[in-house]
């Protein structure tokens, strides 16, 4: 299904995409009353957007050297060329610690790889441990926002999973009660579990460490509690040097929520004693972006989700409507990388307005990128027979003058005397949730050769 | 087999090298009141903060907190301890402090967040697993933003640190902000 289909199934519950509309613009108005508090900001995302270019240019001879500097802190390093080779990754380390209970925190590369059906099918029992990656679990769904993943959940559906999966009293969707007792149920998980999966937010070449971001604290108390921590990351994960962790973690949950910082920052250069500690480097489709020109600065994202708040059709049509690991304006440059037949119709779910460049703290040019798609996909993917059809005859007319002032003139005719039920039809997409515009007498043209004659 | 293939795709794919700049910190900076932007920002992000003497730390404490039992105390000035532990202590057992009492390295203005590190707590979950949170700083150590902080742990013994802004908190359920999450229900930093 195309994404306006999915998009047309999402809008069906009309108070329910209104409130998704305004929560995701909420966020959006906090990120940029944060935004407007920092000195320097547009250096910031400048120098930010910088460090990422040369983190590219640059980027295998950083992963050898955060590799040796991991390896002398006693981290153990794997790397994955695609998604089944990280899940047996994962697998084997898990396998050698008779691990069978796994707390993770958040991921998108897990989600990207598929390793949570990948364990289960191997006997291993895998909890996410964010609480919004709890609910879309426990829901069976994938999460529609890479920071908020159950934002597409009312209270009242969390309050009946909640019921189902975990015993608790009918609440009306208390959302304090609610996060209480799920605090109680991952506690348990996280006192009984074998090993912990985290993802990762940067990692630094400089001094092979890695840094996790969470509000909830829940990477630190999987990783800290278990005897294995594994964190997951992307190629593109690496930054150069320590100091330029100030550069990111200021733009980060700025950006995203708003919040000055996020709750726990948590910096892992060495395993503690008697742990350990394993990284998993991924490509997976990443190296082949980078040998896109147009599209390798998408490799910049840092994943603050600051392109999905402020994007007026992932605002109405939910984060599920994309059908892709990552939604929204940075997912649908991405996945046309990945697959490019079942992601074609993703860059055309954008009216290019560029507000999701504007708010990018690494400054992708995403609306720019979202197009130049477009070229690409109307190249190498069958266009629908109408889309194809109406472009044609639109081109044609826009080339005659003659044609195209006849063309104006019946269409001001049709809109001021037609049955209202022509107009409306289903031909008309224009019409479906809004009025046409009245139409006054004359156009442009005439207006303006009156305009010189009355001079 | 991974390793070779993905470091020579990137190779033959990268583009040419692009320079990499310096920070500027002049850039970032603000002639501000450390000591009242830390707080607000404290504040902001959920956490308590509260000014004090020297001597009067665990009368304070104990005043925050009436009803705990279960003390892990790290900070030297605190003699609230009633349990405590070492490098050997099995994190899991944790599982029931009331309150840990630890020292704040330093403290970050610009988001009202403290840098504490294993060389301050020898178990690692502890100021996770506890309960409430008391974080003890001093005046002193204050810095105005994020690119002074790194300049302040660039020759720290790296193990494990983070900075830590207020306590555990989610918005997961309709966006509604519920303090006290996965990790600590409560942070009080006390300024000394």
């Amino acid at each position: 299904m195309s994404h306006s289909e999915k998009a047309a199934i999402f809008n069906k519950d009309e108070a329910k995409v209104n409130w998704h509309d305004k929560a995701l613009w909420f966020v959006r108005e906090k990120r940029d009353t944060s935004a407007h508090k920092v000195k320097g900001w547009e250096e910031l995302r400048n120098l930010a957007s910088g460090i990422k270019a040369n983190v590219l240019s640059n980027l295998d001879n950083y992963l050898i050297e955060f590799e040796a500097n991991a390896q002398k802190n006693g981290i153990k390093v794997h790397w994955a060329s695609n998604a089944e080779e990280h899940n047996k990754i994962v697998h084997k380390i898990l396998a050698k610690h008779k691990a069978k209970k796994v707390v993770k925190s958040k991921s998108m590369l897990t989600e990207e790889c598929h390793l949570n059906p990948y364990l289960e099918n191997e006997g291993i029992e895998v909890i996410d441990t964010d609480l919004g990656e709890r609910i879309v679990q426990l829901a069976k769904e994938p999460p529609s926002h890479i920071v908020l993943p159950a934002i597409h959940k009312t209270k009242e559906e969390v309050d009946e999973l909640f019921q189902e999966h975990l015993g608790t009293t009918p609440s009306n969707g208390n959302p304090e009660y609610l996060t209480n007792e799920a605090r109680k149920h991952l506690r348990d998980k996280f006192l009984k579990a074998d090993a912990a999966i985290t993802g990762v937010n940067f990692a630094v070449a400089e001094t092979g460490g890695f840094v996790v971001c969470t509000n909830e604290g829940n990477a630190d108390m999987g990783s800290h509690l278990a005897k294995v921590h594994i964190a997951c990351m992307g190629i593109e994960k690496i930054i150069p040097k320590e100091e330029h962790l100030g550069v990111f973690l200021r733009l980060l949950a700025r950006s995203s929520t708003g919040q000055p910082i996020t709750t726990y920052s948590s910096h892992f250069n060495k395993p503690a004693e008697g742990r350990e500690m394993h990284i998993v480097i991924v490509d997976n489709g990443r190296t082949e972006q980078l040998s896109r020109e147009e599209f390798r600065s998408s490799l910049s994202c840092i994943r603050c989700g600051a392109c999905m708040n402020t994007c007026p059709i992932y605002r109405r049509s939910g984060g599920h409507s994309y059908d892709a690991t990552i939604p929204g304006p940075i997912g649908s440059i991405l996945s046309p990388g990945m697959d490019m037949k079942k992601h074609s119709s993703l860059p055309f779910a954008s009216t290019l307005c560029g507000s999701c460049s504007n708010v990018c703290p690494v400054k992708i040019n995403i609306h720019e990128q979202l197009y130049a798609w477009r070229q690409v996909i109307v190249k190498e993917q069958k266009q629908p027979i109408i889309k194809k059809s109406i472009l044609k005859i639109t081109g044609a007319v826009l080339a005659r003058p003659t044609l195209y002032s006849f063309m104006g003139k019946s269409v001001r005719f049709m809109l001021k005397y037609a049955p209202k039920f022509m107009i409306y039809s289903k031909l008309n997409a224009w019409g479906k949730a809004r009025d046409l515009p009245e139409v006054k007498n004359g156009n442009f043209d005439q207006w303006y050769k009156n305009r010189e004659k009355n001079g | 087999m991974g390793r070779q293939s993905i470091l020579k795709s990137i190779k033959t794919n990268k583009p040419e090298l692009v320079e990499l700049q310096t920070i500027d910190a002049n850039l970032f900076f603000e002639d501000i009141d450390l000591i009242e932007t830390f707080k607000s920002n404290v504040k902001l992000v959920g956490g308590n903060i509260i000014e004090l003497n020297q001597a009067d730390l665990d009368v304070q404490i104990k005043e925050l907190y009436p009803n705990v039992n279960k003390i892990v105390a790290l900070d030297p000035s605190s003699k609230l301890g009633t349990i405590s532990i070492s490098k050997d202590t099995d994190p899991h057992s944790l599982e029931t402090i009331d309150l840990a009492i630890i020292k704040g390295e330093f403290g970050v203005a610009e988001n009202g967040s403290v840098w504490i590190s294993e060389e301050s707590f020898p178990i690692r979950v502890l100021p996770f697993i506890t309960n409430d949170l008391v974080i003890v700083l001093s005046k002193k150590d204050l810095c105005e933003n994020l690119h002074i902080a790194y300049q302040k742990i660039a020759d720290r013994n790296r193990t494990f640190g983070l900075f830590l802004s207020g306590p555990s908190k989610t918005a997961d359920i309709e966006q509604c902000l519920v303090i006290g999450a996965q990790g600590a229900m409560s942070l009080t930093i006390i300024l000394v």
